[in-house]
């Protein structure tokens, strides 16, 4: 801001102002056009939340309710007392979400590293090739992928479901992106300055990289632990017993299987089911938005 | 030891360090990537499935009977479709969205990028269930709002005409947050000399967000095109969850085509195939693509 006031001049800097739509009628009107589209893009979430707290007839209701009149907690009810392990799914999902978090940052850190930090034949053409399967239709890789877990019978034990989850993940070159950007601002005095000093490639990696990287990697860590939670598809595959879905595979099932063999589906218990599937991750988010925009904005290629 | 070595093997020890960082990310790449991606090409002229456990080579004949298949034929279109209407959709909208957040203070701006990326947090999956409510053509809040305002209720879901536009729109919703973000960080970096410029020069709102913003916001706006582009090519939750891409193939992609043929039907070397030729298509857009980026660089 003290570039422009130095640049610009007195009559010029309300011109500037008012160029920035800060004239109150601007102002105005972006308000109104962002909040109407705010609310257009956050009413089904609304409608989601309010629905699992509807009875089954006022959910089916013409013209339908706005806010529940009449909360209920049945839906919630037989969320929980279904026959499914609705609190297994999230434990699921969390063990599972964790699991693919610890395995990428790590990989992702010291891959990006090397490639960041060490001159070596062949290092640009690999990066390259890396950062190529970006472009990729990972879809395609499940069919493999797919045998080679049935074949190694990795789903018939708990932990193996939990690491055939999480595994395909590391294939990810985005967190490899990310660390090597972030890593390249790194600069080479330090570690020359530990060289010196006598220390190991794996010490200037742990006790200098990894701490200086730290803000990178906690904003990979937050943006993995979501890619990880919505990996649907391939967790749909992976978990052959309802006790093994993760929170989304088990929302879907609970939504596309008509429940307690009724003719109509309960509209309640799936608002309910999406409700627990949204909430912790809905949370989470509102807990760590920095990070979030930070893995978006550090994993983006700059033109 | 190292004296016995070769020329090639000295150099790669002499840079083992480097080597020995990047190799447990290249060996998961290797086992997760790249030899998955060859067998799936070499499964693609196999005829196999789970269900009889045998493998019998066809050479292209799954490629050939691809190209007559209707379902095929309509999935590959829809893809395509989906791309076209989603994803300039999305950078248009986001774009507009940016634009208004942008000039507003710390506070709003947190709030409403927040607020626009709560839909992809959610994922959409979860999305769909609430979705699949809010599509009912007798309850459902969507033809209750459009009959407010005198449209006839319209069958979303189960109708080949609305079925595909339906599941697009559903998409839109949680395609937008991200670039919101991405755009948002880019105006916050702009050349502010540049701006003051145009001001100085007496341009107005309009003419300085036409003629000075985008023309800046251009490296952004298509590396959100090349990823939204990725994305949308790979939709599937939602036509899984919404309408498994009927009626009659109306809302169905090559990814959802995959998941049916080798999970459903359990022909996995057809699925392959399908995969195959997604490949083909992701590759020559992603090409066109970066060729268009090469040319803004000059």
């Amino acid at each position: 801001m003290t570039t422009t006031t130095t640049t610009v001049g007195k009559s010029d800097e309300k011109a500037y102002h008012r160029g920035l739509w800060s004239s109150r009628l601007g102002r105005l009107f972006s308000y109104l056009v962002l909040t109407v589209l705010a609310i257009i893009f956050l009413m089904p979430l609304y409608w989601m939340v309010t629905g699992s707290f509807k009875l089954q007839t006022i959910t089916m209701a013409v013209p339908p309710e706005f806010f529940p009149s009449k909360p209920t907690l049945g839906n919630w009810t037989n969320l929980f007392t279904g026959p499914w392990p609705a609190w297994r799914w999230l434990l699921n999902s969390i063990i599972v979400s964790m699991l693919t978090v610890v395995l990428v940052v790590i990989v992702a850190a010291m891959t990006g590293y090397g490639f960041a930090k060490k001159r070596f034949p062949g290092s640009n053409v690999l990066f390259f090739i890396l950062l190529s399967t970006m472009f990729l239709p990972t879809q395609v890789m499940l069919i493999p992928l797919f045998l080679l877990v049935s074949g190694l019978h990795l789903t018939s034990t708990v932990p193996g479901t939990y690491l055939a989850m999480a595994l395909p993940m590391l294939s990810s070159p985005f967190g490899v992106f990310l660390v090597k950007q972030f890593a390249s601002t790194i600069p080479d005095e330090l570690f020359d300055a530990a060289k010196l000093d006598g220390a190991s490639e794996w010490q200037m990696f742990t006790r200098i990289a990894v701490p200086l990287l730290a803000p990178a990697l906690a904003a990979l860590a937050i943006f993995t632990f979501n890619l990880a939670w919505n990996y649907f598809m391939w967790h749909l595959l992976v978990a052959t017993d309802k006790s093994m879905y993760t929170i989304p595979v088990g929302v879907s099932f609970i939504t596309r299987v008509p429940a307690y063999g009724k003719v109509t589906q309960d509209i309640g218990l799936m608002m309910a089911g999406g409700t627990f599937g949204a909430f912790f991750m809905l949370v989470f988010f509102l807990a760590f938005q920095q990070y979030f925009v930070k893995g978006i904005t550090l994993g983006a290629v700059k033109g | 030891m190292t004296a016995k070595l070769t020329g090639l093997g000295r150099e790669i020890w002499r840079n083992r360090v480097g080597y020995l960082f990047i190799a447990p990310g290249y060996l998961a790449f290797i086992a997760f990537m790249f030899l998955p991606l060859a067998v799936a090409i070499g499964l693609s002229f196999y005829k196999a499935s789970f269900a009889i456990d045998q493998r019998q080579f066809v050479g292209l004949l799954q490629y050939e009977r691809l190209f007559t298949n209707v379902k095929f034929q309509k999935a590959l279109f829809n893809t395509i479709k989906y791309v076209l209407v989603v994803v300039p959709a999305t950078v248009g909208l986001s774009l507009v969205i940016s634009l208004l957040i942008h000039p507003r203070g710390i506070k709003a701006q947190s709030f409403y990028r927040g607020a626009f990326y709560l839909p992809a947090v959610a994922g959409g999956v979860i999305l769909s269930v609430v979705w699949l409510w809010i599509f009912n053509p007798t309850f459902g809040l969507l033809n209750y709002l459009l009959g407010l305002v005198g449209i006839e209720p319209v069958l979303w879901l189960a109708s080949t005409r609305y079925s595909f536009w339906a599941v697009s729109m559903v998409v839109l919703t949680f395609t937008l947050g991200q670039p919101i973000i991405l755009f948002l960080a880019a105006l916050a970096n702009l050349n502010q000399d540049l701006l003051d410029a145009s001001v100085v020069d007496g341009a107005n709102n309009w003419q300085r967000t036409w003629y000075v913003t985008l023309p800046l916001l251009r490296p952004v706006i298509l590396f959100v095109l090349a990823t939204q582009t990725i994305g949308v090519f790979q939709v599937w939750e939602t036509i899984y969850m919404l309408t498994e891409g009927g009626p009659s193939s109306s809302s169905t992609s090559l990814v959802f085509l995959i998941y049916q043929t080798a999970f459903i039907a359990s022909k996995y070397g057809k699925a392959s195939a399908i995969g195959v030729v997604l490949l083909i298509l992701v590759a020559i857009v992603t090409l066109l693509q970066l060729r268009l980026w090469d040319r803004s660089e000059v």
